[in-house]
């Protein structure tokens, strides 16, 4: 990929980043960390990867797309937002009564949106019977999954039958930003080693720096990792990556700005998107 | 099918799945190391390629028919009852009633059918929880025609949908005929009290009817094959006419369609109700008919239970 087409797709993400503060702003809190790990992975998706339409958000034969840590449901809003699959001014709802954007996605109020998710441990499940569905037709299915949520025995049920059924047009991306509620996963329940555990069940794993444009990117045009087996890319994120005060630290994951927090996060924010808009410029 | 014959309901409900899929390929079916005992032997035989056995997994089977489902197919997924609806709950809940996919849950061995392999292996709270579902169709074939004919109107209804079925040979009670999702059938009309039943339990039901008969008491019994969604109208018609309505199932005498039925009466026509099923424990374990006389679901004991609620 050319430097220019690399920075457009950061640029892009850090867009998406203004759009998750926007719906912050908006619900005057949010699970941020893990929308802002997961950032860079989905704007890869939506802007470079996926074979989709946003004007026709039903096309037969799409890739799907499905966030299994339902939470980082901001990632999703910005990124279907930014990519056109509804107007940016839904996205002043969030938090309000009976926004089309709540907490948690669902798929029969915002057009994008392919499934349910937000109990943890469900979707590697749906991601693969959605897989095994679109068998065939050439579509692929993207899941992305929060590290906390691999202590959920559900998620290893799908491991083994995707490797079992040779699934290999699922890639499952594990945001991998190493914090939940409670603290450091090692510390809550450690599931590592984690690439060896999907590789003992049979997965093709690829472990990546996850806020790392480039490596996303050419993560992604190597897929499948291995012909007859699910991919899974272990991304090792920055819980919050963006904004420095909040980045790396468990409160993060669920934020309720307080004082000027909002306004210095904004600032760091546009401060990036201004840079990367001069780089464009300067690469191209 | 003859009336008198005992029928295999896991035989009888594969076979009507395999014949379904002939004619329709967006039916898929699932398995968690339950395919061949819950009646699909033929169907893994004729479509290897719709046949996804996964193991032990009733979590993640479920999940994965759900996503199944989004691409258009129509996955059934039976096993033994408590586990494809008390394992999975969450799954069923939020993967299928909440996104409103197309998947047919099936619990075999349901009830205390599976009875000597004790409580673990019970479903007596099925009824209760998956009526909770909003959009989940929660049905109950009394005869082995129903089964044939629930698993079409199951699988042509859009929408998830949960059927429980038996596990010894189950008597032809029926002539053939349509199954409409949401409605029951009067059995036989008379006016000293209305009996309620469902599933396993209408065989013995249909005997106490005669039994009470004897006894110079006249009911109306209606067979009652879907429990969820209740078919109100003929409900509060029966209650009326009767002033009296017996439910009976093989369920906890909680959340079931006993449970059901005393709520929407308790509304709509205030009569009182017997809800007979199960007491709220986990039931003793040993052969199916001494379980059935024990609890007072044989023919005598739903006799005995009416008599008692009429006073007499």
């Amino acid at each position: 990929m050319k430097e220019a087409e690399l920075l457009r797709l950061e640029l892009t993400a850090y867009r998406c980043r203004r759009n998750i503060l926007r719906m912050i702003e908006a619900g005057h809190h949010g699970h941020f960390g893990g929308s802002f790990s997961s950032i860079d992975i989905a704007t890869a998706l939506y802007f470079y990867k996926m074979n989709i339409d946003p004007a026709n958000p039903k096309m037969e034969h799409r890739d799907r797309f499905l966030l299994s840590a339902g939470h980082k449901c901001m990632t999703q809003y910005a990124v279907l937002a930014e990519r056109g699959y509804f107007d940016k001014a839904v996205l002043d709802t969030y938090g309000s009564l009976g926004t089309k954007l709540p907490g948690h996605p669902d798929m029969y109020k915002l057009p994008g949106v392919e499934a349910n998710t937000g109990a943890l441990g469900h979707g590697l499940s749906i991601a693969t019977g959605m897989a095994l569905g679109l068998r065939g037709t050439g579509a692929k299915v993207y899941a992305i999954m929060g590290d906390g949520e691999l202590a959920e025995g559900s998620n290893w049920e799908a491991a083994a039958a995707a490797a079992h059924h040779k699934v290999d047009n699922v890639t499952a991306f594990l945001d991998n930003n190493g914090l939940q509620i409670s603290g450091r996963v090692t510390d809550v329940m450690s599931m590592e080693p984690i690439a060896e555990k999907f590789r003992a069940f049979g997965w093709a794993v690829r472990e990546i720096d996850g806020n790392d444009m480039r490596q996303i990117v050419d993560a992604l045009d190597s897929l499948p990792f291995e012909a007859g087996k699910p991919s899974m890319v272990v991304a090792h994120t920055v819980k919050g990556k963006g904004v420095s005060f909040l980045e790396d630290t468990a409160a993060c994951h669920f934020w309720t700005p307080k004082g000027d927090e909002l306004e210095r996060a904004k600032a760091e924010i546009e401060a990036k998107i201004s840079a990367l808009e001069t780089a464009v410029k300067e690469a191209e | 099918m003859m009336i008198g014959d005992k029928l295999d309901p896991r035989k009888t409900f594969g076979a009507a799945i395999d014949e379904l899929a002939e004619k329709d390929d967006r039916i898929v079916v699932m398995s968690a190391d339950s395919g061949g005992s819950s009646g699909h032997k033929a169907f893994m035989k004729n479509h290897p390629d719709r046949y996804f056995e996964c193991g032990i997994m009733e979590q993640g089977v479920t999940g994965i028919a759900s996503g199944l489902a989004t691409t258009g197919k129509i996955p059934i997924f039976c096993a033994i009852a408590p586990f494809v609806t008390c394992r999975n709950y969450e799954m069923a809940r939020n993967d299928l009633g909440y996104m409103r996919q197309n998947v047919k849950l099936v619990g075999r061995n349901s009830g205390f059918t599976y009875s000597d392999l004790g409580a673990t292996h019970h479903s007596l709270e099925d009824f209760a929880i998956m009526r909770m579902i909003p959009g989940m169709v929660v049905l109950a074939p009394q005869d082995p025609t129903e089964i044939r004919s629930a698993a079409k109107a199951m699988v042509e209804h859009v929408g998830p949908v949960y059927m429980r079925i038996g596990n010894p040979a189950m008597e032809v009670l029926f002539e053939d005929s349509e199954f409409v999702i949401g409605k029951g059938r009067v059995l036989q009309s008379g006016d000293d009290l209305t009996i309620v039943s469902t599933g396993t339990t209408t065989v013995d039901a249909i005997k106490a009817a005669d039994m009470l008969k004897s006894k110079g008491v006249n009911v109306t019994l209606v067979g009652m094959p879907t429990v969820w969604p209740l078919d109100k109208e003929l409900l509060v018609e029966c209650a009326k006419r009767t002033g009296r309505v017996m439910v009976v199932e093989e369920h906890y005498v909680y959340g079931g369609l006993g449970g059901a039925v005393a709520e929407l009466l308790s509304e709509e026509c205030p009569v009182p109700v017997k809800r007979h099923g199960v007491p709220h424990v986990y039931a003793i374990s040993g052969p199916y008919a001494d379980l059935l006389a024990y609890y007072k679901l044989d023919a005598k004991g739903i006799a005995e239970t009416a008599l008692e609620f009429l006073g007499k």
